[in-house]
């Protein structure tokens, strides 16, 4: 029975692992080859695919149009969600509990649920965001922070007293406590949250595909969807798309997978 | 719901003081007051803008017939609602999360357990398998969708291409037929989602003592004993937290089954999520104010029973 569970162990991990094994090999192969024999190793590897992908279909363009919505709204919501957290944790004030109960509870909307007010207010009639960075910053900002505050004010709840009484008698105010004592000491939560939010909106695609129309402010999973719908039948090519977008994104979770897992599992289970 | 802290165990310093929680800042007898508005109102307002005030719309809209963008809504008070009662879809959607649901829990929990426990083992290569397992949740789902769609594809796929090395002339149309398009996308949900929960059992594994074991060992204990009085036990709260997750997450769900699914027939494929997503917002739809109701239902179903679950687990506590 030795030889049982790392024998379950590899077969699940073939299970896992092909098809991803798969589409970096089908990358390199040409459409024929592929055709006539689609699981093959790739024995003269093309980067054709490759470049066909980056003649025409806007990938570099999506790259930019995700990695300036991602970092704005995870700096918008991770600023404003660590000041309401601070207020949560730190001080008194009427209606707190209601208040944190409100935020709480947007974990439980399924964001989906606002997607036809969100897409009229941000229409022509409304604050006419559509096809705007903004038009995906502010939802994405706003589903971001009841995760946010609820990990952060966990965080700033445990600050030993004592360094807030000190930083008091150095003469700080609220917000110098806040600023120089409070954000520095909560810096691994703060990390969960910023890995936690960054990856979600990163790969966001229901809110981007009813927000943004212009081709030239899609987002990258709109990108790569839109590819799909364009490019489909060119199996080679799509499985190029595919690792464009994909493996960047892997490379970054093999460097700093310890931080990425517990940015999500900690994040996930806050809630 | 708790807050287990994951991978590091809580720190056991001093986690708050004697004085009553939130009595942080000096202030007078009225507490902070003003500003401590302050500090939360920017937060609030984000959160008012673009999560409260779009939900709150939505249940008013629910109450108007409103069929295109450009026509002018027209009050018919609860009409939408009682044409969602009649509506097979709907109901369709309803039982479709509701399996999801139920899928969920029986597969990819258990699946996780399994692997979490195999993987507790000395065994060569361990980050290489927990790696690979996780790998799935850091995909962007639509890339996770356009890569299956190639195991579904009928003939070519390589689902089919494995079938047809022993029955040459198979064709399965996997995703379109009603029969087995939303199994298929289980199937690729369970891929998904597995090794996060097998990471969340992996690190509750990891704090249980290994003296526990030890002792049960020398007593005599076999492997799966072991596992069914202390493994399973100690993760106990940690299987509830995993177990909310996914009831949670369920009645939420949306992206691979809205990407996945599309060639199948209507009854066949829609959650709550995606029918409200297709009864707004595909081309020739444009139904708004039903498409609204819809999304009422799935608030108050997700509202609903993630009560019952924090009511239930906190009864168990006590």
């Amino acid at each position: 029975m030795r030889w049982l569970r790392p024998a379950i162990l590899a077969a699940l991990l073939a299970v896992t692992g092909y098809p991803l094994v798969w589409m970096t090999f089908s990358a390199l192969r040409t459409e024929g080859d592929l055709r006539a024999q689609p699981f093959a190793l790739p024995m003269r590897p093309s980067w054709e695919n490759y470049r066909a992908v980056f003649a025409g279909a806007g990938f570099g363009r999506a790259y930019v149009n995700s990695l300036l919505v991602a970092c704005a709204a995870v700096a918008v919501s991770t600023g404003a969600a660590a000041a309401a957290a601070f207020a949560f944790a730190r001080m008194r004030f009427r209606g707190r509990e209601a208040l944190f109960l409100l935020f709480l509870a947007g974990m439980i909307i399924p964001p989906h649920v606002t997607l036809i007010s969100l897409n009229r207010l941000m229409g022509p009639g409304g604050l006419d965001l559509k096809d705007t960075y903004l038009a995906l910053i502010g939802p994405y900002a706003g589903f971001a922070l009841p995760m946010s505050v609820l990990i952060l004010r966990t965080a700033f709840e445990e600050m030993p007293r004592d360094l807030e009484d000190a930083a008091r008698l150095d003469g700080c105010g609220a917000f110098g406590i806040f600023w120089h004592v409070a954000l520095p000491l909560a810096r691994p939560a703060l990390a969960t949250v910023v890995i936690f939010n960054a990856l979600t909106i990163w790969n966001e695609f229901a809110f981007a595909l009813t927000l943004v129309s212009d081709r030239g402010m899609r987002t990258l999973p709109l990108a790569l969807w839109e590819f799909k719908g364009e490019r489909g039948m060119m199996l080679g090519q799509t499985c190029a798309a595919l690792c464009l977008a994909v493996l960047p994104l892997l490379a970054v979770y093999f460097a700093a997978q310890r931080q990425m897992i517990r940015g999500l599992t900690a994040g996930a289970v806050k809630g | 719901m708790g807050s287990a802290e994951v991978s590091e165990g809580r720190s056991e310093a001093p986690r708050r003081d004697a004085r009553p929680p939130g009595d942080g800042l000096r202030a007078g007898a009225q507490g902070d007051g003003l500003r401590a508005w302050l500090f939360v109102l920017p937060a609030l307002a984000i959160y008012a803008l673009f999560v409260l005030a779009p939900v709150a719309d939505s249940f008013r809209m629910s109450l108007f017939h409103w069929s295109s963008a450009g026509a002018t809504p027209e009050w018919v008070g609860t009409a939408n609602f009682a044409r969602l009662a009649r509506d097979g879809v709907f109901w369709s959607a309803l039982w479709h999360n509701g399996l999801l649901l139920g899928m969920s829990l029986a597969v990819q929990i258990p699946a996780a357990l399994l692997l979490a426990t195999l993987l507790s083992y000395p065994i060569r290569g361990r980050a290489l398998f927990r790696t690979v397992f996780f790998a799935p949740m850091v995909m962007p789902s639509v890339a996770i969708a356009v890569l299956w769609s190639y195991v579904y594809l009928p003939e070519q796929g390589l689902l089919d291409g494995v079938i047809r090395l022993f029955n040459a002339s198979f064709g399965g149309d996997w995703l379109g037929s009603p029969r087995t398009a939303l199994a298929c996308v289980f199937v690729t949900i369970c891929w998904r989602f597995t090794g996060f929960y097998m990471v969340l059992f992996m690190a509750g594994i990891a704090s249980i003592p290994e003296e526990l074991y030890d002792a049960a060992r020398m007593d005599g204990a076999s492997e799966w004993e072991c596992f069914r009085h202390i493994t399973l036990p100690m993760l106990r709260p940690m299987i509830a937290v995993a177990a909310t997750l996914c009831v949670i997450g369920s009645l939420k769900y949306f992206d691979l089954v809205y990407m996945m699914a599309q060639g199948a027939p209507e009854e066949s494929r829609e959650l709550l999520a995606t029918y409200m997503y297709r009864l707004a917002f595909e081309s020739g739809q444009g139904r708004f104010g039903y498409a609204a109701a819809v999304a009422v239902a799935l608030f108050a179903v997700a509202f609903a029973v993630a009560g019952t679950v924090t009511w239930w687990s906190r009864r168990r506590d006590e």
